[in-house]
């Protein structure tokens, strides 16, 4: 089957007096695995389920392969949706719920026998065809949620938070297969969560969604690397974030913060104009002896704290007002630079950032 | 919590007494409440240290009622209409003699003796058999008023009539065994079967058959007397005759052997016998025939009196040979017309449809069709039969008579079923 | 979990009550059943039984009219359970009202006020033979029967399929709509069979009521039908009749079947899972067609339901009702008459079915307590006899009582058990413990254990906890539960009319039924029944009110 776009438009919604979704804009290209990422409430999951035809919006159009979907019912869209809870019924086998759809569509029985074996064999659960979903770990149920999805081949897959109700580990595991039988179907998917890991290690695009909003559309490295807004460097990974003004003082850049107060700005770097937050990922900070390089923003503190998290040191620096996270790299035998110790920091110019409040 | 057990105590407390007041006289009787209601009234307004209690039960389950008591712990009075109750329970050794009482009551209505000749039950107030219609029912159905049994049997009543099934009702036992005595046993089933198959329903009591008539529901019923008149009197739009053919028999009182309390008992006997208890029987809602003659002169116009002619009793209820067939005639009853109901109404219904349509043409198969229809599955003779008589009234733990019994009833049954069928197909056939 | 002797001792004291009470009569009317009469086994009672043809008529008729009874009621709470619950629309308090009306009229009462609405010359029927020239047999034999109950009994299967239908999550649904299924399809596939658990339980609940009832054919004149059929026998023939014994073991196992039947459907099924997640489905709206239809439906079940109650009423109040369509003069002197002639029968009503109510739940706040709190061995054995006398016909329980309790007399001269008011409070008691006691069992499971551990640990004893913390804690569910057994046993009918030996003893609902047997009896008969009905709504209010009052305050922060 050719994979088809989704192509969301100018997308309104309110339930009552609140405004879930304004004005929201999307494209998804045919094949791609597409996250919708953001905190609980941001709409994430109402745009979902718009798509799949179980909320009405208000203004907007959706195209679904350039066809406006717009008021066709849920059981006439060909959408494949995956609940967060699998909603596997418990009174049929896992055979019959995967047959469900199928029978809905009146095909032949012959045909239903084979497209269920064909799904159930795609998830590695055949031998467990006759089994009541109760009698299945979380796992398989979510495979046998997928195999039921995909066994009437949707235009469309879409996933609500497939991994959120499986231990660690799992995720981790299943993700991976996730990522695997998308690639090999090349089905157009649309994966929901507000787990920023889970999206980056999946997805190839992703819109961070808060407030009803998108704040930005983009790959994996490009939201981390060049986060648009404070929302989405704060969601996307960890960050350094101070607000300040920016000032030029001949060719020297300054930025006065509240926090951290005066600093002068390594050459090179170019802030737009306006407003905007100064930030850094806490990898990005290095301890250095003495002066910091002058390609680099130079910090002075004091260590407040450290967490050993294994790969690296998460460290708390006092500089001035604020408080600095500072991710160094452990080495094996290394001691954790004692609290109170003066420590000066550098910051290289490439990883400062400059994001919109 | 705790005082609200505590009060419960105090209530179980105050109430233990009403088990055992001084004198406690009880009745067990299958008459209505509005009659068993004035008679305590007044009974305990005259004495007041006795306390009257009343068990409503339906005559056979009152016989039962009292049968199964031990002694020393059985009612004290029996009081019914049907005096067949009275013979089963004088039978069985469960009534104590009393002699006949106020020498004022006339020693017989008609031919039939007022008092029961052994002395163990006592007439307490005459009851005739007849016919009960709602007047706006007739109207409404266009039906003509009807004055004999006989009436009952034409076509044009089918559906609209009403009986009680004698088994459940001693009234009914009675208005059933003085049309077989009054008519003959032939003729007799064949008009009772025609007017059942010509009921709407063979109800449980006998009260349904008035009740039904009073609120519309059935058109014409057979009922005892007091049930016509109490309703016609209460204002219900019912109007009640007495056939020609119909018995003045008592509705009788019994004092029960073994009871706690016989002289309280025998008080309230005399009581319902004097004058005064007497008088009570012309309430409206009540209507009754009083057997004491001199109450009459306090009736108001147009009441009936046995004494006075106004019923002509042409039947001489015999009282022995009813109550040696009971159980025979009641069975029979049941399995020919209370369970086979829908069968037989289905085959007066074919024999009325053929008749309309072979209009007044002669039929060997119509004739044959009714014959099927409502002659009854066993001859007088055979009913009459000893052996037959003793098994149905043999006691109910004997295994074998009971076996015996049921199967005497499944072959009636069967029978009277096929009969139905094949009248329904004659008349259906019928050129 | 704690035992100790006191306790166990009261354990052992309930055992008794319910073993004398409950077990020893059923046993005793299944015993006489198989027996012989010189202490054999035999089925020769049950070939006699098989032997009789209005027996089997019977027995088919029963089953007739339990089986059509539950379709019909199907059809009525289906519709009405799913529209309050999936739908967004102001009718829903109407559908709840629905749901509690009918229950508040003992069935038999109702049966009578139908006759004069939809019997042969009812209301309904005259208006049609005046209009159209045709009558409808509403009320005719077996017609009738299922016709009353019906009406009578839908809000079980009602009720508990609503509370099924809330509980189901909504992706089920929307997973089914994803992958094509709307409409009746949608509901015949997956809703239904989701919300199976509350319509069985309901469905079942209804057979057991109506194969039971004995009060309703008797009304209505109905024999051929095995509750009637063993009530005659055992009044006529008397209680050596076997064949009654033999009605009495079919009745009691087919109760017992349906409800364990009903049981094992819902447990062999795995239907933990459909609470996952824990979103209601949002409410649909309808549209304007749908919408007409729903409230035309809602209107005229409210219309079939108010029948009896605004019947009842009528017939109170009238003084000549025969052959019209409306009584044609009112009157008072109905009440009047029932308050000279049966306030005895009113106290005795409260007097039984209070201390019967006061009986269930002092035992149904021990069991509660053995059960949840105590480690005493067998005791959930205690529930489950319990559990048992809800499927126990009252009919049977009647005769079990009279047969065993025969010849027993009360101490200090009170007579024979049997002809004692004492009978009714037993009788009513046992059969409505399991009401009292699923309303406390549900208290004690609100009242953490924390809170008796704290009252323990500043010092009070095991009945001293007992007393002033849990008891005063559960007191919500205790009065709920007290209410539900007063109101049921104030509109029981089976037990009473084969228990009640003197007028003096007997209680409204004997009362009613008493009235109803003479022609000139209904007026007063229906006066004592809108009486019993007022009583029994206001219960119900009070009980409905309690235990949405009693729930809130009772957790702890620690419960989840």
């Amino acid at each position: 089957m050719k994979p088809v776009g989704v192509d969301i438009r100018h997308i309104a919604l309110a339930f009552g007096a609140t405004q879930v979704l304004k004005d929201i804009n999307l494209v998804v290209e045919p094949g791609e695995f597409f996250a919708l990422l953001g905190p609980s409430g941001s709409g994430k999951s109402t745009l979902l389920r718009l798509i799949a035809g179980f909320n009405q919006h208000q203004r907007g159009e959706v195209l679904i392969d350039g066809r406006d979907v717009t008021g066709i019912p849920p059981w006439k869209r060909n959408v494949g949706m995956v609940f967060q809870n699998y909603a596997l019924w418990p009174h049929m086998t896992v055979a019959q719920n995967v047959a469900f759809g199928l029978e809905e569509r009146k095909l032949p029985r012959a045909e239903i026998r084979d497209k269920v074996r064909a799904a159930l064999d795609l998830v590695g659960l055949a031998e467990f065809a006759a089994r009541r979903p109760g009698q299945l770990s979380g796992g398989q149920q979510q495979r046998v949620a997928i195999a039921r999805t995909l066994a009437i081949e949707p235009q469309v897959l879409l996933l609500d938070e497939p991994l959120s109700n499986l231990d660690a580990k799992l995720r981790v595991q299943t993700r991976q297969e996730l990522v695997k039988l998308q690639r090999r179907l090349g089905i157009t998917t649309i994966f929901v969560t507000h787990d920023q890991e889970e999206a980056l290690t999946t997805c190839q695009r992703i819109a961070v969604m808060d407030q009803g909003v998108i704040q930005q559309v983009g790959t994996p490295m490009e939201l981390f690397d060049f986060p648009v807004n404070r929302f989405v460097a704060q969601f996307v990974g960890s960050v350094n974030l101070f607000a300040g003004r920016f000032r030029r003082e001949g060719e020297a850049l300054r930025f006065s913060s509240p926090a951290l107060g005066e600093l002068a700005l390594p050459a090179g770097v170019e802030p737009p104009p306006g407003e905007f937050d100064l930030a850094f990922r806490p990898h990005a900070v290095h301890f250095v002896q003495g002066a910091a390089p002058a390609s680099c923003l130079a910090l002075d503190g004091a260590v407040e704290g450290a967490e050993f998290l294994g790969e690296f040191l998460r460290y708390e620096i006092r500089v001035a007002g604020a408080i600095v996270t500072a991710d160094i790299p452990h080495a094996r035998g290394r001691a954790p630079v004692a609290p109170g110790t003066p420590v000066a920091l550098a910051v290289p110019a490439s990883e400062l950032r400059f994001v919109s409040a | 919590m705790k005082t609200l057990a505590a009060r419960a105590v105090a209530l179980a407390l105050a109430c233990l007494p009403l088990a055992a007041v001084a004198d406690t006289v009880t009745v067990v009787t299958s008459f209505p409440k509005e009659l068993t209601a004035a008679y305590k009234k007044a009974y305990e307004a005259k004495y007041p240290n006795d306390k009257l209690e009343i068990l409503n039960k339906n005559t056979a389950a009152g016989i039962a009622y009292v049968r199964e008591q031990a002694a020393g712990s059985r009612p004290e009075v029996f009081w019914a209409s049907a005096p067949d109750a009275f013979e089963v329970l004088s039978g069985a050794k469960l009534l104590q003699k009393i002699g006949p009482g106020n020498p004022a009551i006339p020693a017989k209505v008609g031919n039939y003796p007022v008092n029961d000749p052994e002395g163990y039950y006592r007439g307490q107030a005459l009851a005739g058999y007849g016919l009960m219609w709602n007047t706006r029912y007739l109207k409404a159905n266009n039906l003509p008023e009807p004055r004999e049994w006989a009436d009952l049997v034409k076509p044009v009543y089918f559906g609209h009539l009403a009986i009680s099934s004698p088994s459940r009702s001693g009234t009914t036992h009675l208005t059933v065994e003085t049309i077989l005595q009054g008519e003959g046993w032939n003729t007799g089933w064949e008009h009772l079967l025609a007017i059942c198959a010509n009921s709407a329903a063979i109800t449980e009591r006998s009260f349904g058959v008035p009740d039904g008539v009073s609120n519309g529901q059935f058109g014409i019923g057979l009922v005892i007397d007091f049930f016509g008149l109490a309703a016609k009197n209460s204002g219900m739009p019912v109007e009640f005759v007495y056939p020609s053919q119909t018995a003045i028999v008592p509705a009788n009182i019994a004092l029960v052997d073994g009871a706690k309390s016989s002289e309280g008992g025998k008080r309230f006997i005399e009581f319902t016998l004097s004058e005064e208890g007497q008088t009570l029987l012309l309430d409206p809602k009540i209507s009754r025939l009083p057997v004491l003659p001199s109450i009459y002169a306090k009736a108001p116009a147009g009441y009936p009196n046995p004494f006075g002619g106004t019923i002509q009793a042409k039947v001489n209820f015999d009282s022995t040979l009813s109550e040696s067939r009971y159980y025979v005639v009641v069975s029979l009853f049941d399995q020919m017309v209370t369970f086979r109901h829908k069968e037989l109404a289905a085959a007066a219904k074919a024999l009325y449809d053929a008749e309309k349509r072979l209009g007044g043409k002669k039929s060997a198969a119509l004739d044959e069709a009714r014959k099927l229809a409502f002659s009854p599955v066993i001859d007088e003779k055979q009913a009459s039969d000893k052996a037959l008589l003793a098994l149905f009234k043999a006691k109910k733990t004997d295994a074998d008579a009971s076996k015996a019994k049921a199967k005497v009833e499944e072959e009636w049954a069967a029978k009277a079923k096929a009969n139905y069928a094949r009248a329904v197909e004659l008349a259906s056939g019928a050129k | 979990m704690r035992t100790s002797p006191s306790l166990a001792a009261v354990a052992l004291a309930i055992a008794a009550f319910l073993v004398a009470f409950l077990v020893i009569p059923v046993a005793t009317v299944v015993y006489t059943a198989f027996s012989d009469g010189q202490g054999g086994f035999t089925l020769a009672h049950f070939a006699a039984f098989s032997g009789i043809s209005l027996m089997r008529e019977s027995f088919a008729n029963s089953l007739y009219v339990a089986g059509v009874t539950v379709g019909l009621a199907t059809v009525i709470a289906v519709p009405l359970a799913y529209l309050t619950v999936r739908f967004q629309f102001r009718g829903a308090v109407l559908i709840q009202t629905l749901g509690v009306l009918p229950l508040v009229m003992p069935a038999f009462v109702g049966a009578a006020a139908m006759q004069m609405l939809f019997g042969r010359s009812g209301s309904v029927n005259l208006v049609l033979r005046d209009a159209f020239g045709f009558t409808l047999p509403l009320m005719e034999g077996l017609n009738g029967v299922i016709f009353v109950e019906t009406l009578h009994y839908f809000p079980f299967i009602l009720l508990n399929l609503s509370a099924s239908l809330a509980n189901i999550d909504s992706s089920m649904e929307e997973a089914a709509q994803n992958l094509g299924a709307s409409g009746w399809r949608l509901f015949r596939k997956v809703v239904f069979p989701l919300a199976m658990p509350g319509y069985v339980a309901g469905a079942s609940l209804v057979f057991i009521k109506v194969f039971d009832d004995l009060g309703t054919p008797l009304v209505l004149n109905v024999t051929n039908m095995l509750a009637p059929q063993a009530y005659l026998r055992v009044t006529s023939i008397g209680l050596e009749d076997p064949i009654g014994y033999v009605i009495c073991v079919i009745l009691v196992a087919f109760s017992v079947g349906a409800m364990g039947g009903s049981w094992w459907f819902v447990k062999r099924r795995d239907y933990a899972l459909v609470s996952r997640g824990g979103v209601q489905a949002p409410r649909r709206t309808l549209t304007p067609w749908q919408s007409l239809l729903a409230y035309g439906w809602i209107a005229a079940m409210l219309l079939l339901v108010l029948s009896p109650h605004l019947g009842i009423l009528l017939m109170s109040l009238s003084k000549v009702w025969s052959f019209t369509v409306l009584p044609e003069q009112l009157t008072f002197a109905h009440y009047a008459t029932v308050f000279t002639d049966a306030k005895q029968m009113i106290w005795n009503t409260f007097l039984y079915c209070g201390l019967a109510a006061l009986l269930d739940v002092a035992i149904g706040t021990a069991i509660a307590y053995i059960v949840l709190r105590t480690a005493i061995p067998g005791r959930q054995l205690l529930d489950h006899l319990v559990t048992v006398a809800l499927a126990m016909p009252g009919l049977v329980l009647g005769i079990g009582y009279l047969r065993t309790f025969k010849g027993i007399d009360l101490p200090f001269g009170g007579g024979a058990l049997t002809a004692s008011w004492l009978i009714f409070v037993l009788a009513y008691s046992v059969r409505r413990l399991p009401y009292a006691l699923r309303s406390c069992m549900a208290a004690l499971t609100q009242v953490h254990p924390a809170l008796e551990e704290a009252a323990e640990n500043v010092g009070a004893g095991r009945w001293s906890t007992i007393r002033r913390v849990v008891v005063p804690l559960m007191m919500g569910g205790i009065l709920a539960g007290f209410v539900t057994s007063f109101i049921t046993a104030a509109a029981e009918i089976s037990e009473t009319i084969l228990l009640t030996s003197r007028e003096s003893l007997a209680p409204m609902s004997y009362g009613i039924y008493l009235y109803f047997q003479s022609v000139l009896g209904r007026g007063p008969g229906a006066a004592l029944g809108v009486i019993a009905v007022s009583l029994v709504a206001v219960g119900t209010y009070l009980s409905h009110r309690l235990v949405a009052a009693g729930s809130p305050h009772q957790s702890p922060g620690g419960r989840a």
